[in-house]
């Protein structure tokens, strides 16, 4: 019984995080129709720069700081380079081709700088050991950690979007750029907000999940990547809720399999969960059916 | 440059070049002809996933999936079962082209990014597949001993085959799967893939059927992957998971993206430097993965079109036959008793939104109906429900003693009911011919592979097809065009190119949407001609047109159209006199305050 509830426990924290990758990942595609496929190597750069700085004898706070700001800054850089010129050609899906680039140079990078070996990552705040008893239950105090700045960011972020202007903004480039130009929004300037706000998120889940692990490595970011898209998915593209209950199942999901089937087949499944929901409700489980004008 | 280039696309060089290299294998090294065996292998790749991303326009990053198909199916077939070659290759394209026709059907229904992670999901799941197998794949060890020209075990027909004679094999494969490529594009089946590919609801506006065209892409692509699949396996001798991972998927796509998608040559070209590259950038090994990023980030920037785009001329996307006379035209008969087209009673509601209430249209045979109303009226939302792209929820579409209710877009047209869009919907890299070509396609005969035989049959039916498109091209005074990408065209020239287009498909009944907007006073004239052309051809013409002394000159019949409801029917000049319709444009006293619309 202990063991289940450990199992249930690991996976609602790690599908937080999930939820939170899923909501960078919807925060573009708001705002542009696009998303970043190199997102899983932004989470990696931003936890690899983390543990360099720590290295090179930077503060822990100063260290995190810096190591989430460069994957918001990267962002940028995809955004100008990867994104924009590529929709302004319009038809083709070519922006796919190349934030995946931008990712594949990224993890290049970092193992030609780094070497492609795992590099362990040290505990920040808690140690890995360290747990709290609930009700019988050791819960281990980096996942709580992890679940509750996972929480916390998500609601943040929903206020955010919903209660200031630029999160106003955001939405209304969302609904329609054109209109929200007509209505005065800087809708450049949203965009490229909402570009460096999802490389912030991207690289703060990279943090966690590498302090949940212990190590990186180059091509640690992938999986995650695409088990953020499936929460997105999961919950409906760019619903709050639906991606935390997405992510959490996600989570959960992955962990019983891993711990009763076999840690092999959690990836697979994650891939089958994402095409089974793809196929059957491309919305998503909360989504509503979008109407395009013909 | 481009033009200096062009011989290397004649038949007969590419044949001399062909015969040319296959000689100079038996005298090149061995590791050379192993290198070129690789080549090979590779153009198939590039030209499986040019087919499915560049021409039919979905994008896949799964395509090592359907190579690792192909290679584990030969390869396990020879080695269990002892199949030989020919057979083994065979049955490897069969069980590639099997996984993309099942993949289609989940895939078919999605588009855009979540395709691209949907064919992802599908190439990590095989991966997984492949590398949890272990009974029957070897799993992460790999499977030896597949039958291989270079260890000398690979045998045909009691013959053993050696690594020249193997990449002999490999060439004459390929040229020729290459050519039968090349005759099915420039086929209606492959300007099909191309007219999926910019605007699904246009390919079905002219009777293509989306689900069926898709299937088809996958599973031609997926075949052509599972063939290069094959060939991959006997040449290697060895399968390992890590060969079918996500890096070979990723390769795949940037062969066809540099080389340039949606060419023929643009993946050879591909095929050619990415598999000399690695070779040359061995020396960097480290770098070689920052290379691929950096060329697949700026690829599309730099290189819009690909190699193939900088280097060689435009291909072309219609067969080169010489066009014959077209037939003389025969006007229709009515067949039913009735109306040509009635809507009884339709209705529609979006979000809430009542766009059409209770609305019923008739029309005659050679009739020219006008629709007018405000914007936001309901016209364009009754042309999209007969036309099949939204189902009404109430009331009922007649057409010809049939009923066009409930059917799909493709198939509405397929009974002879064309459209056009308010804003042009044509392929922007196609000619205006090719364009006006892609009518044609409800009335084709051919089947897919006599049209990749290049058949006599389907010849012949291209080159009346040809004939009756150049006729239709010089009514729409749009002969001196021809051969212009559309893409490079104004306006009026677009929606000339797209009526045209609609007059080849033989159309019944025709409905234009705002067809005068944006034209000049010698386009408009044009227009009318060809509008009275149908007329005369017995077709029902239906016309949403803001431009009334257009409309006075041509239409029997208006119908005015108000938030959704019929508010009048007949001729022109009683509309103007008609107190609602007047009140729909202008406002009336009795309710003040209510908005003027244009």
């Amino acid at each position: 019984m202990h063991f289940v509830l450990q199992l249930i426990f690991s996976g609602v924290c790690v599908g937080a995080v999930y939820a939170l990758i899923a909501m960078g990942l919807s925060l573009t595609f708001w705002t542009t129709r696009t998303l970043n496929f190199g997102q899983g190597s932004l989470l990696m750069t931003a936890s690899v720069a983390t543990v360099a700085l720590l290295g090179a004898g930077m503060p822990i706070a100063f260290a995190v700081l810096l190591g989430v700001l460069l994957a918001g800054g990267l962002m940028i850089v995809a955004e100008r380079i990867a994104i924009r010129p590529l929709l302004k050609a319009g038809d083709s899906m070519g922006w796919v081709v190349s934030t995946l680039g931008l990712g594949i140079f990224l993890q290049g990078f970092v193992s030609t700088v780094f070497g492609s070996q795992a590099i362990a990552f040290p505990s920040l705040v808690f140690d890995s050991l360290d747990f709290v008893d609930l009700a019988g239950v050791q819960v281990s105090s980096q996942y709580l950690a992890v679940l509750g700045l996972s929480l916390t960011l998500m609601v943040a972020m929903e206020l955010f979007l919903r209660r200031s202007a630029w999160g106003r903004a955001v939405r209304a480039v969302s609904h329609d750029a054109d209109a929200a130009a007509l209505a005065g929004i800087p809708v450049r300037r949203v965009i490229v907000l909402s570009f460096v706000a999802s490389g912030v998120l991207a690289g703060i889940a990279g943090v966690m999940v590498a302090q949940i692990t212990g190590t990186v490595d180059p091509g640690f970011g992938f999986n995650l990547m695409v088990l953020g898209f499936v929460a997105a998915v999961f919950g409906g593209m760019g619903n709050t809720a639906g991606a935390l209950v997405g992510g959490v199942s996600l989570g959960v999901i992955e962990k019983l399999v891993g711990g009763y089937v076999s840690t092999a087949a959690e990836h697979g499944m994650a891939f089958a969960i994402l095409m089974v929901i793809l196929a059957i409700r491309p919305q998503g489980l909360f989504g509503r059916k979008e109407f395009t004008k013909v | 440059m481009r033009n200096s280039l062009t011989f290397l696309t004649r038949t007969p060089v590419v044949a001399a070049l062909l015969v040319a290299l296959g000689v100079a294998a038996e005298f090149a090294s061995g590791s050379t002809v192993q290198i070129w065996s690789f080549l090979l292998v590779n153009v198939l790749l590039a030209q499986s996933i040019n087919v499915l991303t560049g021409v039919a326009g979905q994008i896949s990053l799964g395509h090592a999936g359907f190579l690792g198909i192909g290679a584990y199916g030969s390869a396990l077939l020879m080695k269990n079962l002892g199949l030989p070659l020919p057979l083994a290759l065979v049955a490897g394209a069969v069980m590639g082209g099997a996984g993309g026709w099942l993949l289609s059907f989940a895939a078919g229904r999605v588009r855009e990014f979540y395709l691209a992670m949907m064919t992802l999901g599908f190439g990590m799941i095989f991966y997984e597949v492949v590398r949890e197998w272990t009974s029957l794949t070897g799993g992460v060890v790999g499977l030896s001993g597949v039958p291989s020209p270079s260890l000398r075990t690979l045998m045909l027909f009691g013959w053993r085959i050696d690594p020249v004679a193997y990449f002999q094999i490999t060439l004459a494969v390929v040229a020729g799967v290459v050519w039968l490529l090349r005759n099915f594009i420039t086929s209606p089946y492959g300007r099909a893939f191309f007219a999926i590919h910019v605007s699904e609801v246009a390919a079905g506006s002219i009777g293509v059927p989306r689900a069926a065209t898709k299937r088809n892409a996958y599973t031609l692509s997926a075949a052509l992957a599972g063939l290069a699949g094959g060939f991959y396996a006997h040449l290697v001798g060895y399968l390992g998971p890590e060969t079918f991972g996500l890096h070979r998927s990723v390769e795949a796509l940037v062969m066809a993206v540099v080389g340039g998608l949606g060419t023929l040559t643009g993946p050879v070209l591909g095929a050619i430097v990415f598999t000399y590259l690695p070779e040359k950038l061995q020396v960097f090994a480290e770098y070689q993965f920052m290379v691929y990023g950096l060329i697949l980030l700026l690829s599309f920037v730099l290189l819009p079109r690909g190699l193939a785009g900088l280097l060689l001329p435009r291909p072309r996307f219609s067969k080169d036959v010489e066009a014959l006379p077209p037939p003389p035209p025969v006007p229709y008969t009515a067949t039913g008793t009735g109306p040509l087209l009635s809507a009884e009673g339709v209705s529609i509601s979006f979000l809430g939104l009542r766009a059409l209430d209770n609305a019923s249209v008739t029309l005659g045979a050679g009739e020219i109906l006008g629709l007018v109303g405000p914007n936001g009226s309901g016209k364009s939302t009754l042309v999209n429900i007969i036309s099949g792209i939204y189902r009404p929820g109430d009331g009922v579409v007649r057409f010809d003693d049939g009923t066009l209710t409930g059917l799909p877009d493709h198939a509405v047209a397929r009974r002879g009911v064309l459209r056009t869009f308010q804003d042009p919907r044509l392929v922007p890299s196609f000619t205006v011919r090719e364009n006006v070509l892609l009518g044609g396609h409800r009335l084709y005969q051919q089947n897919p592979l006599a049209a990749a035989l290049n058949l006599p049959g389907a010849l012949r039916e291209d080159a009346e097809m040809l004939g009756r498109a150049e006729a239709i091209l010089a009514m729409a005074g749009l002969s001196h065009l021809a051969d212009t990408p559309v893409r490079d065209l104004p306006y009026g020239d677009q929606r000339m190119t797209e009526l045209s287009r609609v007059i080849l498909a033989n159309p019944r009944l025709v409905m234009l949407d705002e067809p005068a907007a944006g034209l000049s006073e010698g386009e408009l004239h044009k227009l009318g001609g060809l509008i009275r052309h149908l007329k005369a051809q017995g077709v029902g013409v239906i016309l949403i047109e803001h431009h009334m002394d257009f409309l006075n000159e041509l239409v029997d019949r208006v119908v005015v159209l108000d938030s959704g409801k019929v508010i009048y029917q007949g001729g022109m000049a009683g509309m103007y006199r008609d107190p609602a319709v007047v009140a729909a444009y202008l406002g009336t006293e009795t309710h003040p305050g209510e908005s003027v619309h244009a």
